[in-house]
């Protein structure tokens, strides 16, 4: 469960100073899946760092399962996953995905098997000993994946991680994220600019404004679980579609 | 399949040195006969044979100067390289040690190597120990600029993801800093080996009663050119040797990098 409250975020100083988050107050429950979306600069990236510890929120409070974003990345249970894979171009796979293990102190043969156990849940198997660059870019972003996960986190945390990716590799990398949070029971925080994405995947939308960063809507997603390509026929998905696209508007028209 | 691998590999190798070979085999051919048809004085350019009768006569002291020469190379090329790490890795983590240092690193870079090689042979003696400072002293800066410049270069998101997993500085470090300035490093590397020898010849120009540079020096004065172009190509043979050792541990140590390509 994630608790944020009367959260701001103030970039920069005096004339140029942006407020990039302004006293957002959100409840992500346990185990769920939420996305954040909304327009360039509403705040959807700086609130999802602010969640990882790589942002100091200027005032406000976050706790992840009662505890703070600092406290919860030292112990290693926080999982992220940016646009870009990252990987380390020198490492192969299983040793980019075991990464984490090792700068944990983790022992070779542990993590090794713990990263083995990871490619088979991301659909890696055989590229173990590949190297990042012989891999297609939606491989590589399984990699990233799977090495968020290696540490067992109670919290994973998506940065538009399918953004650079195409439409066919996307779909099948949106149902492979459905996958492994159903399998996982893992809390996701999703940041996105595809409303079908978040539509698709989510428990819970929550839509962004930008000048000031703020959230305007929060719209539950009742579409049945478990969620499949085919979840996108059911009636209810272009209702949600639909009002997710008016909400995301109104947005643009403020900004 | 290995049998495929090995063929294919030798077919690459042979492939790859057969065209300069055969350059310079015809360029010996026409120099000697060009030295014979034209009578050349030997003096301003002696044919490939007469240097090679040098070689032959004078083996064993060439062999010592070479020794001698390679030594210093060596061992200014070691110092310089790991002083050159130490400071561009300073540079890399202390803004303060790169806007303080880097300007007189820079302008100390410039002093023409033959201006401050009397210095240092002042100040470090007749004997060896001047020659590899000289050397130390020229293989220093190329290094120190690309180590600093290959550390500096990470990728912010591959920082982010250490910060995630909560590395200590001294992990990444380890881990992602150093071997993603490896390409850098090498670059440096290279430089260095190559001013490395520069740096012993010249530094044996100024004084010396052995090495390859005194060599050059003594037969200049008695005009044995042959003897003068036997030591000039002798260093610019072992120049090539360390540039190729340096080329192979790059293959080595940076065979994940695009500029070494592994597919072809």
């Amino acid at each position: 469960m994630v608790e944020v409250s009367n959260l701001s975020l103030v970039y920069g100083r005096g004339e140029r100073q942006v407020q990039a988050l302004d006293a957002i107050d959100l409840t992500i429950p346990g185990g769920s899946l939420v996305s954040l979306i909304g327009p360039s600069g509403c705040g959807k990236s700086t609130l999802l760092r602010v969640l990882g510890d790589l942002l100091e929120p200027t005032s406000g409070k976050v706790e992840i399962n009662g505890r703070t974003p600092r406290a919860v990345r030292l112990e290693r249970k926080t999982g992220f996953v940016f646009q870009e894979p990252a990987l380390l171009e020198w490492r192969n796979i299983l040793h980019n995905i075991a990464l984490p293990l090792e700068l944990r102190g983790v022992g070779r043969a542990e993590r090794e098997a713990k990263a083995q156990d990871l490619i088979r849940l991301v659909g890696l198997e055989g590229f173990e000993t590949a190297h990042p660059r012989q891999l297609s870019g939606g491989m590589r972003q399984r990699a990233a994946i799977a090495r968020a996960l290696s540490t067992s986190p109670d919290i994973l945390l998506l940065d538009e991680p399918f953004g650079a990716l195409d439409q066919i590799t996307r779909d099948r990398l949106n149902m492979e994220l459905a996958r492994i949070h159903e399998v996982t029971g893992l809390t996701v925080v999703l940041v996105t600019h595809s409303i079908r994405e978040a539509v698709l995947l989510s428990d819970r939308i929550v839509v962004m404004t930008p000048r000031p960063g703020r959230i305007s809507r929060v719209v539950d997603n009742d579409l049945p679980r478990p969620r499949s390509l085919d979840s996108r026929t059911h009636p209810a998905f272009e209702a949600l579609v639909r009002l997710g696209n008016s909400e995301l508007e109104k947005g643009y028209a403020n900004g | 399949m290995a049998d495929l691998a090995a063929n294919t590999l030798s077919k690459r190798a042979f492939d790859q040195a057969w065209p300069p070979t055969a350059l310079l085999i015809g360029l010996l051919v026409v120099w000697e006969l060009a030295c014979r048809a034209l009578d050349i004085a030997p003096y301003i350019l002696p044919a490939p044979s007469a240097i090679w009768l040098a070689v032959t006569t004078n083996s064993a002291a060439l062999a010592f100067h070479t020794g001698i020469t390679m030594f210093e190379a060596v061992t200014g090329f070691v110092i310089g390289s790991a002083l050159g790490a130490l400071l561009g890795t300073g540079f890399a983590y202390s803004r303060f040690l790169e806007r303080g240092f880097l300007p007189f690193i820079i302008a100390a870079n410039t002093i023409p190597v033959v201006a401050i090689a009397p210095i240092i042979i002042i100040w470090f003696g007749h004997g060896m120990a001047s020659k590899v400072a000289v050397t130390a002293f020229l293989s220093f800066f190329p290094l120190a600029l690309n180590m600093m410049k290959g550390l500096q270069s990470y990728d912010r998101v591959v920082m982010d993801v250490f910060h995630i997993a909560a590395a200590t500085p001294w992990q990444r470090f380890w881990k992602m800093r150093l071997p993603g300035a490896l390409p850098y490093v090498f670059v440096g590397l290279k430089l260095n080996v190559t001013f490395s020898v520069i740096g012993a010849i010249v530094a044996e120009f100024v004084q010396a009663d052995r090495g390859l540079g005194f060599v050059v020096m003594t037969a200049y004065r008695s005009m044995a050119m042959p003897r003068l172009w036997a030591a000039m190509l002798i260093s610019a043979l072992m120049g090539i040797l360390f540039f190729l050792v340096i080329a192979a541990l790059e293959r080595l140590f940076v065979r994940w990098h695009a500029s070494v390509d592994e597919t072809r």
